[in-house]
């Protein structure tokens, strides 16, 4: 062995062991910082007043002047948790919760929540990876309906429910997870069309196993116009930025539909709006 | 729920793989009592150095499997550029993204709740025909593998010689 087997082939090497050290160091050091943030911010928060935003731009101009001209638009603001599933997970917060006093809209919205699972499968997804996603998003789905329209007492329950759902990291992880896989479902299903968003050579395909279904990926502009679309959900997104202006930009997702769920985009992140 | 659900996806991906077994794999908990601690026997591809060999090695899943991916390791001796000297196979669908100080490049394919033990093993074959000598896993592997073919493919002969309980060539 030791004739054609250089010394790190053994299992000792020193120059292999230092370059281990190193590696795990920098993950242990990633996992330290995500489980910092982590443990200040909850997954999904309660509801604050939109002067909570104007305290945390007290000494910036440029953000003072939108943050004033958002407070003409919203008067509530539900921080996500930044750990690049906000977008889903903002959204489906928002989209369940306007569901639980909009009986007509989650009748509609059931009907394409219970066929979700039939097109994944047909798309080549095996079943068993897939299956316990759509069960727990259904069961939350399901929990709306039962109190949705019902008495005030009751919509008080079920409110506190989702929230609690969404602040339990299983739950709330599998909605996401089920969303991103709508997500790239509705890409794969209409890839002629979603090919033109995509910058480089890869295909829709390659862009949904790197960029779509992987947890901690950001959204983009495509995965909004890909979501709002297969669930028909309309989505307005306000812009906050440092481009021109004392206007936060609105955005609309399908283009022209009645928004539904409001959410506020500043670099990077997500965060829920009340009107 | 987060083991509960583990559980019931391992035993499904279990099932799976007993009922359609992929070409040179198999795959299974090392005791029924406990699913979150795999072994798996996988073939050195023909034509390639590795061909022939038998090479086992051990899954161990987190609780929060499928949302975090097993960690993967070689029981047995190995010299490859995307194996650790313990053992540890170091391949892009094994980390989450943003898991990332081996610097893979960023199309390559990541863990995702939808991927599983089977694309997992699927893609340790096709890294055993074909090693990214990028990755700084076995840094003299990989050197190796770049500069001196002969040498690597006479180490990957014992390596299979040993799986099989046959001793060196002479």
């Amino acid at each position: 062995m030791a004739d054609d087997a250089p010394s790190s082939s053994t299992f000792a090497g020193n120059s292999v062991d230092s370059s281990i050290n190193q590696d795990e160091l920098i993950m242990k050091q990633q996992r330290e910082i995500e489980q910092e943030i982590s443990e200040t911010i909850p997954l999904v928060g309660d509801l604050e007043s939109l002067q909570t935003l104007e305290k945390e731009y007290n000494e910036d101009p440029v953000y003072m002047l939108k943050v004033k001209d958002l407070s003409a638009k919203y008067k509530y603001i539900r921080r996500t948790r930044p750990d690049g599933n906000c977008f889903f997970r903002a959204f489906s917060y928002a989209y369940l919760e306007h569901l639980v006093t909009d009986k007509q809209e989650y009748e509609k919205f059931y009907e394409i929540a219970k066929n979700s699972k039939e097109i994944l499968v047909a798309l080549g997804f095996p079943q068993f990876t897939v299956e316990d996603f759509y069960e727990t998003f259904m069961e939350v789905v399901q929990r709306v309906g039962e109190h949705a329209g019902g008495t005030l007492d009751e919509l008080g329950a079920i409110r506190q429910e989702l929230h609690d759902k969404f602040n339990k990291q299983g739950y709330s992880d599998y909605i996401v997870v089920y969303l991103r896989l709508i997500t790239s479902g509705q890409l794969q299903t209409e890839h002629d069309f979603y090919q033109n968003f995509i910058e480089g050579s890869r295909t829709v395909t390659e862009f949904c196993r790197q960029e779509v279904e992987p947890m901690y990926k950001e959204s983009d502009h495509i995965h909004i116009i890909a979501l709002s679309n297969a669930l028909k959900v309309g989505v307005r997104v306000r812009y906050m930025d440092r481009g021109e202006g004392s206007q936060v930009m609105a955005h609309d997702f399908p283009e022209g539909a009645k928004p539904l769920v409001h959410l506020l985009y500043r670099p990077g992140h997500y965060d829920i709006l009340y009107a | 729920m987060m083991a509960g659900s583990a559980l019931r996806r391992l035993m499904a991906e279990y099932k799976q793989l007993t009922l359609n077994p992929p070409e040179g794999i198999i795959a299974g908990p090392v005791n029924e009592e406990n699913f979150f601690e795999w072994e798996a026997l996988i073939t050195g591809p023909e034509g390639t150095c590795f061909e022939g060999g038998i090479f086992p090695a051990k899954l161990v899943f987190p609780p929060d499997y499928p949302l975090s991916p097993p960690k993967m390791q070689f029981i047995c001796e190995m010299f490859h550029p995307n194996i650790y000297a313990d053992g540890r196979v170091c391949i892009s669908i094994l980390h989450a993204p943003g898991d990332d100080p081996m610097g893979y490049e960023s199309s390559a394919e990541r863990w995702s709740p939808v991927q599983s033990v089977e694309k997992i093993l699927l893609s340790v074959v096709s890294m055993l025909a074909e090693p990214n000598d990028e990755s700084g896993a076995n840094v003299d592997a990989a050197k190796m593998w770049r500069e001196d073919r002969e040498q690597f493919n006479r180490i990957a002969e014992r390596l299979v010689r040993k799986t099989l309980g046959l001793p060196p060539p002479e």
